[in-house]
């Protein structure tokens, strides 16, 4: 009986230790209100686990966390869309650490074009 | 650096790294494997420190290693594979670095164990020597699993 206690007590803190992980690739880190971010792309990545952009803004570069691959993909953004040294901004939700220099985005401009990787939390256009 | 762009360069990890299925399975094994593989490791840990006294402790502590070494090779593959998609963004992170420094001190501990248990013709450590490994194996593993967990996040 006891070592089926202590067994379900080290499973119990096993469960526990694993929640954290559920609270990965959501909004939780970013603030509430809209950001606008313009700058340079540095850097395009598109692929798993998300693609992330980085953009140049004054010598500053700051990372842009976007969909997952398909989704960016499903948003019309492919690497054949923007290269390096394109002018970009990027509207989402920034980090709630006002000292890291990251961003979620919703919506894309580049050249005009307009990417919702966030379809469904895109401000009104 | 250009040996962690090779990486990525390669075919099989070009495809995984804008698939639809095949990553998020990796990654579901990975978790898996990491799961199964601190189970096991933790309740090796706890019969080594006493728990679980009633079943026979040779017997405990030879099956549930076996499991946390497959375990292992599994949560090794897996991880390796996710790395190689992105090999020169994790190459750089120090929470990645630190992980990996955190499982070698793990698998010395694990190596170190074995060889002062076949060292001594009883098979017996010392009490205070089979504690400490115990102990320092559930932390390190513990602490794996945190930095693992972290890469997502920074």
């Amino acid at each position: 009986m006891q070592m089926f206690l202590r067994g379900g007590l080290a499973a119990l803190l096993l469960v526990l230790a694993a929640i954290p992980a559920l609270s990965h690739h959501g909004w939780a880190w970013t603030a509430d209100g809209f950001f606008e971010l313009e700058g340079v792309i540095a850097e395009i990545y598109i692929g798993n686990p998300h693609a992330t952009l980085d953009v140049d803004v004054e010598g500053e570069t700051w990372r842009v966390e976007l969909a997952p691959p398909s989704r960016t993909i499903a948003a019309g953004f492919t690497e054949d869309v923007a290269k390096k040294g394109d002018e970009v901004t990027a509207i989402g939700h920034r980090s709630r650490d006002s000292n890291e220099r990251r961003m979620k985005a919703v919506r894309l401009v580049i050249g005009g074009k307009t990417y919702d990787v966030y379809p469904d939390m895109a401000p009104p256009a | 650096m250009e040996f962690f762009d090779a990486i990525e360069q390669i075919g099989p990890v070009r495809l995984l790294k804008a698939s639809f299925y095949a990553y998020p399975i990796v990654n579901a094994l990975h978790i898996a494997a990491i799961g199964a593989l601190l189970t096991s490791v933790v309740l090796l840990d706890l019969r080594l420190l006493g728990a679980f006294a009633a079943l026979p402790k040779a017997e405990f502590v030879s099956t549930f290693r076996r499991i946390a070494v497959l375990a292992f090779a599994v949560a090794a593959l897996t991880g390796l594979t996710l790395f190689s998609v992105r090999a020169s963004e994790y190459a750089t992170m120090p929470v990645f670095l630190l992980k990996m420094g955190l499982i070698a001190a793990a698998l010395a501990n694990f190596l170190g164990f074995v060889a002062l248990q076949r060292g001594r013709s009883d098979g017996e450590v010392t009490a205070a020597g089979l504690r400490a490994a115990a102990l320092a194996s559930i932390v390190l593993w513990s602490s794996v699993l945190l930095c693992g967990r972290f890469i997502g996040f920074v």
